[in-house]
Parts: structure tokens; sequence; C-alpha cells
């Protein structure tokens, strides 16, 4: 008999539809004059469980924290998340997507979105006559 | 053996749980959080990972007095940076302590522990004693 090769559940979805059950990582939204900064802690997550896309102005943040490689023996105690993660946000307008940056550093993931030009602070001079 | 082990580590999540409802574990008001932990054991050894996201490796501390394993650590709140206007804080910050009753004993001059994505390893080899040995029935 052969094997059937399986396809990822998630890849038979839709982008923005989330999974049938998930957990949800904390997050910081933050904001600095020229970005938006979207932090996430995910411990134990590695890039390859991971994906960031961004969409009709929505960004979505995914994966899979797979049980642990070798067998650890016998739990006793299990307080990880584990299974599926997503996290869904409506940006404002005007995010040049083209530009956004997603970087995993010690189980935290950091999304930088470049605000275009027409949404950064500009300072008015104040004439004086 | 196993069953009152765990039952010995919810006793110990419910205490803690309890002293933060109480608010006997924030001496000074600031609330501490704890990471969470996953606790496995084999026949060698008890590993403990620790979930630490933005925590340097370097700055935890772990310790092991007699069977209690004890991890401190801080995660820096940088939510008060200039420049940054906050939309949402869920992340947990501040410093935490946890600590946790061994099943069994450890040798603990030969604990390992490294850090990974975020999530800290500790293996605890267990004391030759404390060891499973199989007893071999002789049969006539």
């Amino acid at each position: 008999m052969t094997k059937t090769n399986e396809i990822p559940v998630a890849a038979q979805r839709r982008a923005g539809e989330p999974p049938e059950s998930y957990f949800v990582p904390a997050t910081d939204i933050y904001e600095t004059a020229d970005e938006l900064v979207i932090t996430a802690d995910l411990p134990g997550i590695k890039p390859e469980g991971l994906s960031v896309t961004v969409e009709d102005n929505v960004l979505e943040i995914r994966g899979t924290l797979g049980a642990k490689a070798e067998s650890p023996g016998e739990m006793l105690l299990q307080e990880f998340a584990t299974g599926e993660f997503y996290r869904a946000f409506q940006l404002p307008a005007d995010f040049d997507t083209d530009k956004i940056q997603a970087a995993l550093k010690q189980g935290v993931l950091t999304v930088r979105l470049p605000k275009s030009e027409r949404l950064r602070p500009r300072r008015i001079e104040v004439k004086i006559e | 053996m196993p069953a009152a082990t765990l039952a010995s580590l919810r006793e110990e999540m419910n205490d803690l749980l309890n002293r933060f409802w109480t608010g006997t574990a924030e001496p000074f008001g600031l609330a501490e959080w704890s990471p969470p932990l996953d606790v496995a054991e084999t026949d060698e050894a008890i590993i403990v990972d620790v979930e630490v996201p933005g925590i340097d490796p370097a700055t935890l501390d772990i310790s092991v007095t007699g069977d209690v394993l004890t991890i401190r650590g801080e995660k820096h709140d940088q939510t008060g940076q200039e420049g940054r206007n906050y939309h949402r804080v869920e992340r947990r910050y501040g410093s935490f302590t946890r600590s946790l009753t061994l099943p069994a004993q450890v040798e603990a001059d030969k604990v390992d522990a490294k850090a990974h994505f975020g999530v800290l390893s500790i293996r605890l080899p267990k004391k030759d004693a404390a060891r499973l040995r199989k007893v071999e029935i002789k049969a006539d």
C-alpha cells in the first residue's frame, strides 16, 4: 500500500480564516514616529513553524507549535500551550506593505511596519512675523 | 509514585495560585509573573523546560538546593521607552521566581541548561540511587 502524502492542514485553509482551535500569543503593539511595531511572545517556535502574512490590510500571525522532537519520557507537568496559534490585526491603511519586516529572536516575534510618508508626523514651522 | 508526584506538583501550583490571589506572593505590591513549565521524567534525568521569551539566557539564575530547583530571571520592561506609544500591552514583564520540588534526587553539580528559541531547557541527572533499576526475577 502506498502512503498518501500529507498536506499540512494550514495550507488547505484559505488565508483569513482562523484554525478550528488555536491559542493566542501575548502581543504588544506600539507606534513610533516612523513605524508600527508588533511584538509577540512565541517561545519554542521555529521560523519554519511560523507564518506572517499581510492581505487586504490584515496582518496574520499563525503557525504550529509541535510536540517536542525527542520523547522526553513521562510528562509530570505540562503548562506550555501547544498546537496551532493564530492572531490577526486589522491595520490602518497607508502602510508600506512591501517594507514590512519580521524577525524572530529569543522566542519573540517582532513585526515592523514602516509608515508611509503621508502618516509620518510633520513638524510645521510657525513663522514669526 | 508518579501519581503522587503529579499530585504534589498540582498542590504546589494551587498554593502558588492561592498566594497570588491573596497577594502574599507580592511583598511590595509588584505583581510577579511565573513562566509556564513543562516537567518530564526519564529513567536517567528530570527535564524542566521554561518559557523565557525575550529574556537573555545569560541573565537567568538557576539553582538546586536539596531537591528544590529554583529559576530566577527578569524580563526587562521596555514599555516605558521614549518615543513609543503603546496601543496594547499583553506580554508580562518584570522579575520572576519559580521553584519546583523535584520528584527524585539529582546530581546538582551535573545540571545542564541551555536556551533555544526562548525556551530554557534544564536537564538534571538523577542520582544513582534514584534511578530505576530493573530487578530480574529468577525462575527455577
